[in-house]
C-alpha cells in the first residue's frame, strides 16, 4: 500500500522564496479581482483546506480515507449548533466545528485503523454512509436538530480586540479565509515535520519495518486519522461563513471523492500540492462548465494520466521540473 | 396481512439480495486476485442498467440484452484492466484512485449521453403468480432464477475448469502460481472481465425492478462492500450469503420499520462484526 514517489514533504517546501512569492501574491490577489472572483478565491482555499485534510492522511499517513467528507459536514454542523443553539460567536464557532469533526473522527478512526489496510476505504466509505443515511432519514432529528442544511440567516462579523469586521464585505471574509488557512498551513507543517509524521511515513512506506523497529502502527495511524480531521473541520465552518449556507450534501461520501481528486491531482506529498490541485480544478471547471456540462468527466479522464505518469500530482510534477533545471 | 406483508418484503429482499451477490461476487473476485478495490464495480451495474434500458429502448427486445451486454462487459472489462490497472499495478493505493476516476468517468459520461432524468424499463413478463393472497411478479422469480443461475455458473466455472483452478492458483498463491505456469496476466484480465460481466448482467436483471440513472452505482457499491465485509473480504461464499442474507434481513425490518431503519441496522450489523470478528462471520468457511 505504499506510495511510489516518496518524497519528503520537508523538501518541497524548502523552496522558501518561491513560498515568499506565494505569500506576496495571495495577499495582493483581492485588490486585483473584481469582487464575486474575491469569493470564488476563497472557496479555492476552503476546498484546498478539505483537500489538505485528506493529502495528510493519505499521503503522510497512506490511509485512502473517503470519510473526509463527514469531518467537513461535522464542521458545518458544529459551526451551525454553535451559532444558533450556543449563541457563540465566530471564534467559538469555528472552535466548535473543529471540536466537532474530532469528537466524530475518534469513533471513525477507532473503528477505520482497526481494520487492515484494504479493510480501509470500505470502512470508511460505509461510516459515511452510515452518517449520511442516520441524517438524511429525517426520522432521527433528535441527534442532529436543525443543523444540517441551512442558510444563515444573518451576516456573520469576527470581533477582533475593540473592533469588529463583518462578512459583508468580501474583502474581510477572503483576507479571514487566508488567515485560517495560513495559520491551518502552519500546524500542518508542524505535524507533518514532527517526530510523529516521520514515524507515520515510515509505517507508511515499510509498515513490518516499522513495527519490527518498536512503532505501535495502529495507534500511530490513529492518531493521524484524527490530527488531520481539524482540517476538514475548519475548511467546513470556513465554507460556512463565506457562503452562508451550508448542505447535508457535503456529509455524502461523494464529496470525500472530491477531495481525492483535487489532492492527487495536485499532489498529495507537499502542503501545497493540494491547494494547487484545487485551484486548478475549479479554475477549469468554472471554464470548461461554459461549454460543457459533464466537465467531471475530462477530470475523470486527468486523475487516470495523472496516476499513470505523474503520481507525484502536477505540483510535484512542476517542482521536480524546477528542482531539475536549476541543478544543471 | 402483517405477515404477508413481512413476507412479500422478504422475497423482494432474497431476489435483490441475489443480484448484490452477483456484482459483490465480482467485486470480491477482483480483489482477491488483482488487489484493486473497484470503486468503480458499482458504476458496471449502473451502466449495465442503462445498457439494458438502451437495447430494449432500440430494439423493442429485453431478452436481446441478457446476450448482448455481459458480452459487452467482458470486453469493456478486458480493456480496463489492460489500459488502466495493468500500467499501475503495484501500487494498490493509486488503483484506488485510479478507479475514482474511472467511476467519474462512467457517471458523468452516462449523465453527458443519457441524460439525468431516471427512466423505468416496463416489466418484461408482465404475469404474477398468487403468492398467498397476494399477486407476486413472475418478473422477480425470473430475476432471482437467473442470478442464482449465474452465480452456480460462476462457481462451477471457479472449481471445474482449468482455468478457474488458475485463477484460484493465483489468489491463493500468485508466484507460486507463476512458477508453476499459470499465466498469470491472462488470468488478471479474465478475472476482471468476469467481475464486470458479472456486475453488468445484474444490472441487466435488476433494470426492470428499479429505475434506470447515472447515480445507481453510488447506493448500490455500499451495500457491496458491506456484503463484502460481513462475509469477509475476499471470501467468495461468504461474500455471496451475506448479501442475500442482509437483504433479507432488511426485507423484513422493513415490514414495520422505515427503509432507512433497515439500512441503519444492516451498517450498525457490519460495525460489530467488524469490531469482533474482522474476518468476517463465516470465516470459518474461508478458502
Amino acid at each position: 500500500m505504499s506510495v511510489t514517489v516518496a518524497k519528503d514533504t520537508g523538501a518541497l517546501m524548502s523552496g522558501t522564496s518561491g513560498g515568499l512569492m506565494l505569500a506576496v501574491s495571495l495577499v495582493v490577489l483581492p485588490w486585483l479581482v473584481p469582487n464575486y472572483q474575491r469569493v470564488f478565491a476563497a472557496e479555492i482555499l476552503i476546498w484546498g483546506l478539505f483537500a489538505l485534510s485528506f493529502a495528510i492522511v493519505y499521503g503522510v499517513g497512506g490511509m485512502l480515507s473517503f470519510a473526509q467528507a463527514v469531518f467537513f459536514g461535522m464542521g458545518c454542523w458544529g459551526f451551525n449548533f454553535a451559532t444558533y443553539y450556543l449563541q457563540l460567536n465566530t471564534w467559538g464557532a469555528i472552535a466548535a466545528a473543529i471540536v466537532a469533526a474530532v469528537l466524530m473522527a475518534i469513533p471513525t478512526g477507532f473503528l477505520a485503523t482497526r481494520a487492515r489496510q484494504h479493510h480501509f476505504l470500505i470502512v470508511t466509505v460505509i461510516i459515511s454512509v452510515l452518517v449520511h443515511t442516520v441524517l438524511a432519514s429525517g426520522h432521527y432529528r433528535w441527534i442532529a436538530g436543525p443543523y444540517i442544511t441551512r442558510a444563515m440567516t444573518f451576516v456573520p462579523e469576527v470581533p477582533l480586540g475593540f473592533t469588529s469586521f463583518s462578512f459583508s464585505s468580501e474583502l474581510v471574509g477572503y483576507y479571514f479565509t487566508l488567515a485560517c488557512v495560513a495559520g491551518a498551513m502552519i500546524f500542518a507543517w508542524l505535524i507533518v515535520n514532527s517526530p510523529f509524521g516521520r514515524a507515520l511515513r515510515a509505517v507508511r512506506d515499510n509498515e513490518e519495518r516499522a513495527e519490527l523497529i518498536g512503532l505501535n502502527v495502529n495507534r500511530l495511524r490513529f492518531l493521524m486519522f484524527v490530527a488531520a480531521t481539524p482540517f476538514a473541520g475548519l475548511a467546513g465552518a470556513l465554507y460556512a461563513l463565506v457562503e452562508r449556507y451550508t448542505d447535508l450534501e457535503f456529509f455524502h461520501w461523494t464529496y470525500s471523492g472530491k477531495a481525492v481528486v483535487l489532492a492527487v491531482i495536485g499532489g498529495v506529498h507537499s502542503l501545497i500540492g493540494p491547494f494547487f490541485g484545487t485551484a486548478f480544478y475549479m479554475i477549469a471547471a468554472e471554464y470548461l462548465s461554459q461549454y460543457f456540462e459533464q466537465f467531471a468527466v475530462i477530470f475523470g479522464v486527468l486523475l487516470l494520466i495523472v496516476v499513470r505518469y505523474a503520481p507525484e500530482g502536477l505540483w510535484g510534477l512542476i517542482v521536480r521540473q524546477t528542482v531539475g533545471s536549476r541543478r544543471k | 396481512m402483517a405477515m404477508e406483508l413481512m413476507l412479500i418484503l422478504a422475497m423482494n429482499g432474497l431476489v435483490f439480495g441475489l443480484i448484490v451477490a452477483l456484482i459483490a461476487l465480482g467485486l470480491s473476485i477482483i480483489f482477491g486476485l488483482l488487489d484493486i478495490i473497484n470503486v468503480a464495480h458499482g458504476d458496471f451495474f449502473m451502466v449495465g442498467t442503462v445498457l439494458a434500458w438502451v437495447i430494449v429502448t432500440a430494439t423493442g427486445n429485453y431478452w436481446l440484452a441478457f446476450l448482448i451486454v455481459p458480452l459487452l462487459g467482458l470486453l469493456l472489462g478486458a480493456v480496463i484492466e489492460r489500459g488502466i490497472f495493468r500500467p499501475i499495478e503495484e501500487s494498490a493505493a493509486l488503483s484506488i484512485v485510479a478507479a475514482f476516476g474511472l467511476s467519474l468517468i462512467l457517471q458523468e459520461g452516462v449523465r453527458a449521453t443519457f441524460g439525468a432524468t431516471p427512466k423505468r424499463i416496463l416489466d418484461p413478463i408482465g404475469l404474477t403468480v398468487p403468492f398467498l393472497n397476494l399477486q407476486y411478479e413472475v418478473y422477480r422469480l425470473f430475476a432471482a432464477g437467473i442470478a442464482i443461475l449465474a452465480i452456480v455458473g460462476f462457481f462451477l466455472f471457479l472449481h471445474r475448469t482449468k482455468f478457474g483452478t488458475w485463477m484460484r492458483a493465483v489468489r491463493q498463491d500468485r508466484d507460486m502460481a507463476i512458477a508453476m505456469g499459470v499465466p498469470a496476466n491472462r488470468v488478471f484480465v479474465v478475472t476482471f472481465a468476469l467481475g464486470t460481466a458479472l456486475a453488468m448482467l445484474g444490472g441487466v436483471v435488476a433494470a426492470p425492478i428499479t429505475s434506470v440513472e447515472f447515480r445507481l452505482g453510488l447506493d448500490v457499491l455500499p451495500l457491496c462492500f458491506i456484503a463484502v465485509i460481513v462475509g469477509g473480504l475476499g471470501n467468495l461464499p461468504g461474500t455471496a450469503a451475506a448479501a442475500v442474507l442482509l437483504a433479507v434481513m432488511e426485507g423484513i425490518i422493513t415490514s414495520f420499520a422505515a427503509p432507512t431503519t433497515a439500512r441503519i441496522v444492516s451498517l450498525l450489523l457490519m460495525s460489530v462484526v467488524l469490531l469482533l470478528r474482522p474476518q468476517g462471520i463465516f470465516a470459518r468457511t474461508a478458502r
